[in-house]
């Protein structure tokens, strides 16, 4: 551990350029948690005063029981580079060989994902942790394409290297072979989500953007240290060693020639990176591990490893920890790779100001988060909310992208909901404390410059969970961040005790903003409702709700599922509805919204605040809408965001803008309750094929339009095949070839099917991928671990939506219709499927 | 039989002797209460028709209307609206609904005085207005500006422009009706004032110069009722005046505003000189 006063540390952060954000991220179980303690152990910066007493990995006392990492936890790190010559290979020139790392550790598992996007706006760059033997997974494939998608740069480290050379016992050139398939792999997601503006990231060896280690031992070392030291020995250049030092390059001991072909006169040479780098590991291992006691000192004294005297009488795994640690420290290599090789905030900026802004390129906002300027005006991104000792309320952590943040500032608050020149969602006030959050610790700071992370006092109750604050008033919003995984996952919760309502509902409000994903609403029923992302998530929300935020005993209900109402066709005929007073006259059809669409405006590719002619372009260019239908969208819903749109074709309408107000309002009202049972709508497109108003504005006022669009959307919507939508898991399953059978068993039972199935190289491990319907999936883990006997780890996540097989939702006899009918029924509505007439009105 | 009944603009005893009688013996009596209201109230009517009368408001007549003609075939029943009925309102909707019936039920108008006529006590001449319009309240995202168009047209032509204002008796909330539920808001009626404003606002923003700061305008409050105020002169001096209680309504000048007219109208001005000079410079000879 390093210490630091406020003062010293406060200094580092004046200097963007020797500033690096970055986040831990992995599948679960790659070893996150382990490699950041190393990196903490060694460089982690701790306040003189609590100097000590900090124990920064500190965590929940659920995430030791549980090991897994459920909220994110950010650490500030001092680094700097080994040999300061190698300043110079940083991109943008800096003399100072101080740097600021500022870490943030985030969960692995699935369920947690949104803690993870949070995690990722704050930072620049991010360490993708890859298991070895399991290699890219299916989460670690998520956490990179969102990396990517916030223009995230990536560096990686290969971890867990330890097993694959005790437990499966591989051969250099095998370790050699996995290292590059599993590398190729990373490449190829890096590859499908490639982005002009931050250009080629994919990650090699050679130029030093990959680190193999093991975190567990605390070790790890990249191609680039290694090319340090035999630069001198061959008297190359750096840069050529560690070339040579990757791929089919060969050193022949004979004619003391490099050469890039594998064979000399018959004789099989051996790799460069095995030779050189993968070698002296091996050797270590060897000995150390065979307990071959006379070659150890040997080989410490060529690699010039010192050991305490006590450390030598260490023997087996001890010793091996010692040697390794010594010969390769973990902190030193990826340090080295991060500060070289991942971007300083003042460089990411710039790049990154068009996917953080909403509002144009060129006010003085944009400027501000592009130049990092700390004296530009305050633009601060909240990215989440970290409850405080004191109950019931919140730090708000975040980052700041532009000016200076200080205590007793005065700022505007801006929720996501804010618009430019309007004062909804938006508040005016002080930021009454500036704070470094360090681990669980934090430390009161006067102010905060542009480029760096920080903690919040006094803004929380502005706040749902996220948002921007800003002393421009013209500012517009920090873009709202997407999550890749949605809540479909619910639970109702009620008080055992009635007296305890109000406390209930307190909590919920409290769980709802101490958590990215989590939502909670009252149904029309008046039951409180609690939705995650997936069983664990949800179980853990509901524990916190009741040990924590609520503190009352609670009744909860058993998982429910979040179903989407959509049409499997184009509405038979076209829907007409007539206003109360029946001067107004709105006609519809409704049709199915291409698949591709509606997940593209679910992952925010396509969305309301778009410029409508470049949103036109995507929509013609990607999904062969035509051009003249795609630039008359009125509007996305549910929320004004959702996967529904709202599309105006007809012709020559007088006064149709003077309705559109009210249209839109009735589309909000019936995309967030449907037709069929009152759940959300999804991938449905809507056309307006005419529309006859009165003349007189007074007979077409919002009390006529509102009630009247959304008669018409049920009536289009009922006419056009309704369907439901249940929302499918895809899981990922690790498993031995012998339990292989009870997994297909109990898939089956549950409408669940494989769709891969490969084996791991060199491993006896197959992965099976398979979708599983998440209402299926209560108790799938428990049911699958006593039919494999314990040797299936499945991972589901949220991936699509798909249609309820099996018939009419509006006929009972289904099952959809069974499942309507129960929904119905909860919801206190009658239980049967009305009919397109009770919405439609005669000509 | 229903009878549609016009029942005047200010009071109770504007009804004509005619409706009155079939007030008295029709089988129910409806009162619409909400394209226009009396100045006085419900019992007011009621003691002096000698029974009782239904409220009906906005939802009963466009959606339950079946109530409403329920045994109307054989029985008289009688619906009051305030004003006359087919003038200013609209409620061919129900005379519509009754021939769809079966057996169709036979209707009977009763008209009275409406605004459209009452209008003429301002001195302008009930033939040379154009198009009515009508002027609803304005929300911070629906501006409604279709009415600047027509009056442009009557303009065009020289002709004055009944604006009709808005009245909210029994309006739903319309945030809460996007979220399904209904809650009606306070009921709200427009004054001249603000009816001046929101045409001042348009302007702004069009442009064209239908109805400025400078354009003469009559506003009117109570017609007919014994306490009825005129007050006429620019729209910018009457989005500061004050006519009392509703209803209100407002005539727009016409450039062919004649000197009878004229003559006529100067008496309620609020500043007379400055209302002289205008019609000089702006209206006189010019329609």
């Amino acid at each position: 551990m390093v210490q630091f006063t406020v003062e010293e540390l406060r200094e580092l952060m004046d200097n963007p350029i020797n500033i690096r954000n970055m986040s831990v991220i992995a599948h679960v179980d790659h070893g996150k948690s382990t490699l950041t303690d190393s990196l903490v152990q060694k460089a982690g910066i701790i306040s003189a005063k609590n100097a000590g007493s900090a124990r920064f990995t500190d965590t929940r006392p659920d995430e030791q029981e549980r090991g897994v990492t459920i909220k994110s936890t950010a650490i500030s790190l001092y680094g700097s580079l080994v040999d300061p010559e190698d300043l110079k290979d940083i991109p943008v020139k800096t003399t100072k060989n101080d740097f600021l790392v500022n870490l943030i550790d985030s969960p692995g598992h699935v369920d947690f994902s949104s803690e993870v996007t949070a995690a990722l706006r704050v930072t620049d760059g991010a360490l993708v942790v890859v298991d070895t033997v399991e290699g890219v997974c299916v989460q670690t494939e998520t956490v990179l394409r969102q990396a990517l998608g916030e223009r995230i740069k990536p560096v990686v480290i290969i971890n867990k290297v330890d097993r694959a050379l005790l437990e499966l016992q591989v051969s250099k050139e095998d370790l050699y072979q996995n290292f590059s398939r599993v590398i190729e792999s990373v490449n190829v997601v890096i590859a499908t989500y490639f982005d002009k503006t931050l250009g080629d990231v994919q990650v090699q060896p050679d130029k030093g953007t990959i680190a193999f280690g093991s975190g567990l031992h605390g070790w790890a070392f990249t191609v680039r240290q290694f090319a340090t030291r035999y630069s001198k020995k061959f008297g190359v250049d750096k840069t050529k060693m560690m070339e040579r030092l990757w791929g089919d390059n060969f050193f022949n001991a004979k004619t003391k020639k490099w050469t890039k072909i594998g064979t000399h006169e018959g004789q099989t040479l051996e790799r460069a990176f095995n030779q050189f780098c993968l070698d002296p590991i091996f050797r270590i291992f060897d000995s150390v591990m065979n307990f071959k006691k006379e070659e150890i000192p040997k080989l410490l004294e060529k690699l010039e490893i010192k050991l305490t005297a006590e450390e030598r009488d260490l023997e087996g795994k001890q010793l091996l920890k010692v040697v390794m640690r010594k010969f390769l420290p973990a902190a030193d290599a990826l340090m080295e790779m991060m500060i070289l090789h991942l971007p300083s905030p003042a460089v990411a900026q710039k790049y990154r100001m068009e996917t953080l802004y909403e509002g144009p390129p060129d006010d003085e906002s944009a400027i501000g988060i592009r130049d990092c300027d700390p004296k530009g005006p305050l633009m601060l991104y909240v990215s989440k909310m970290v409850p405080t000792s004191d109950k019931g309320r919140f730090y708000a952590f975040g980052r700041v992208f532009s000016g200076t943040a200080r205590s007793g500032l005065k700022v505007r608050i801006q929720g996501p909901n804010f618009l430019p020149g309007k004062k909804e969602d938006m508040f005016i006030k002080s930021i009454q404390r500036t704070i470094l959050m360090m681990g669980r610790y934090t430390e009161p700071i006067e102010d905060v410059p542009a480029g760096n992370i920080l903690g919040l006092v006094g803004v929380d109750q502005f706040l749902l969970k996220s948002g921007t604050l800003t002393t421009s008033e013209t500012a517009h919003n920090m873009k709202v961040m997407k999550f890749s995984v949605s809540p479909v996952v619910q639970r109702s919760v009620e008080v055992k005790n009635a007296n305890d309502l109000p406390k209930l509902v307190e909590g919920l409000k409290r769980l709802s903003k101490s958590d990215p994903c989590v939502l909670t609403y009252i149904a029309p029923t008046g039951e409180h409702v609690v939705a995650g992302a997936g069983e664990l998530h949800l179980e853990i929300c509901l524990k916190d709700l009741e040990e924590d935020h609520a503190g009352v005993p609670l009744r909860i209900s058993d998982p429910v599922v979040q179903y989407r109402e959509s049409v499997n066709g184009t509405s038979s005929m076209t829907a007409l509805s007539k206003s109360p007073n029946k001067h107004n006259r709105l006609y519809m059809i409704a049709q199915p919204l291409e698949e591709g669409v509606a997940k593209d405006i679910e992952q925010g590719r396509i969305g309301p605040r778009d410029d409508f002619k470049a949103r036109a372009r995507v929509l013609a260019d990607d999904h062969g809408w035509d051009v003249t239908d795609a630039r008359k969208i009125w509007c996305f819903g549910p929320d004004t965001n959702g996967a529904n749109l709202l599309v105006d074709q007809t012709k020559a309408v007088q006064y149709l803008n003077e309705i559109k107000d009210s249209v839109v309002s009735g589309f909000q009202w019936a995309t967030k309750e449907g037709p069929i049972a009152e759940e959300p709508m999804r991938s449905v497109r809507w056309n307006i094929m005419d529309v006859t108003l009165h003349t007189d504005a007074i007979h077409r006022g919002g009390g006529q339009i509102i009630p009247t669009a959304r008669r018409v959307l049920y009536a289009s919507t009922l006419l056009a095949d309704p369907g439901l939508l249940e929302p499918v898991f895809l899981v990922e399953i690790q498993v031995p070839e012998q339990a292989m059978g009870g997994i297909y068993g109990v898939l089956t039972r549950r409408r669940g099917h494989v769709f891969e199935e490969m084996q791991r190289p060199g491993t006896p491990l197959f992965n099976i991928k398979a979708y599983l319907p998440v209402n299926e999936s209560f108790g799938f883990n428990a049911d699958l671990r006593s039919n494999t006997g314990g040797q299936a780890f499945p991972q589901l996540v949220f991936d699509h939506w798909q249609i309820l097989p099996g018939g009419s939702p509006a006929d009972k006899t289904t099952m959809p219709g069974a499942i309507v009918e129960t929904m119905r029924k909860r919801k206190g509505l009658k239980p049967e499927v009305p009919g397109y007439e009770n919405y439609y009105d005669k000509l | 039989m229903l009878y549609i009944i016009g029942l005047g603009l200010a009071d109770e005893k504007d009804v004509s002797v005619k409706g009155l009688e079939v007030i008295r013996k029709a089988e129910r009596v409806y009162l619409e209460a909400y394209t226009a209201i009396l100045l006085v109230d419900q019992k007011q009517l009621e003691s002096y028709y000698g029974r009782s009368v239904i409220l009906a408001d906005r939802e009963m007549v466009e959606s339950q209307s079946d109530d409403i003609l329920a045994s109307a075939h054989e029985k008289d029943v009688a619906f009051l609206v305030v004003g006359d009925p087919f003038s200013a309102t609209t409620h061919t909707d129900l005379a519509l609904r009754c021939r769809q019936q079966d057996p169709p039920i036979p209707t009977r108008t009763l008209p009275n005085a409406s605004i459209l006529t009452a209008v003429g006590a301002t001195g302008l001449s009930l033939y040379t207005f154009g198009q009515t319009v009508s002027m609803v309240f304005f929300t911070d995202s629906w501006k409604p500006s279709s009415f600047y168009d027509r009056i442009a047209e009557n303009a065009g032509l020289g002709f004055h422009t009944l604006v009709l204002l808005d009245i909210k008796v029994k309006e739903p909330d319309l945030k809460a009706m996007a979220r399904g539920k209904i809650i009606y808001e306070p009921p709200r009626f427009m004054t001249v004032a603000q009816c001046a404003g929101q045409m001042l606002e348009v302007e702004e923003e069009r442009q064209q110069g239908v109805c400025g700061k400078e354009a003469l305008a009559v506003g009117v409050a109570r017609l007919g009722s014994e306490d009825q105020k005129i007050v006429a002169g620019t729209l910018e001096e009457l989005a500061e005046a004050d006519l009392g209680r509703p209803l209100h309504s407002l005539a727009l000048c016409g450039k062919k505003m004649h000197e009878m007219e004229w003559e006529y109208v100067r008496e309620f001005a609020v500043d007379q000189e400055k209302f002289d000079r205008i019609w000089k410079a702006d209206y006189a000879g010019k329609g």
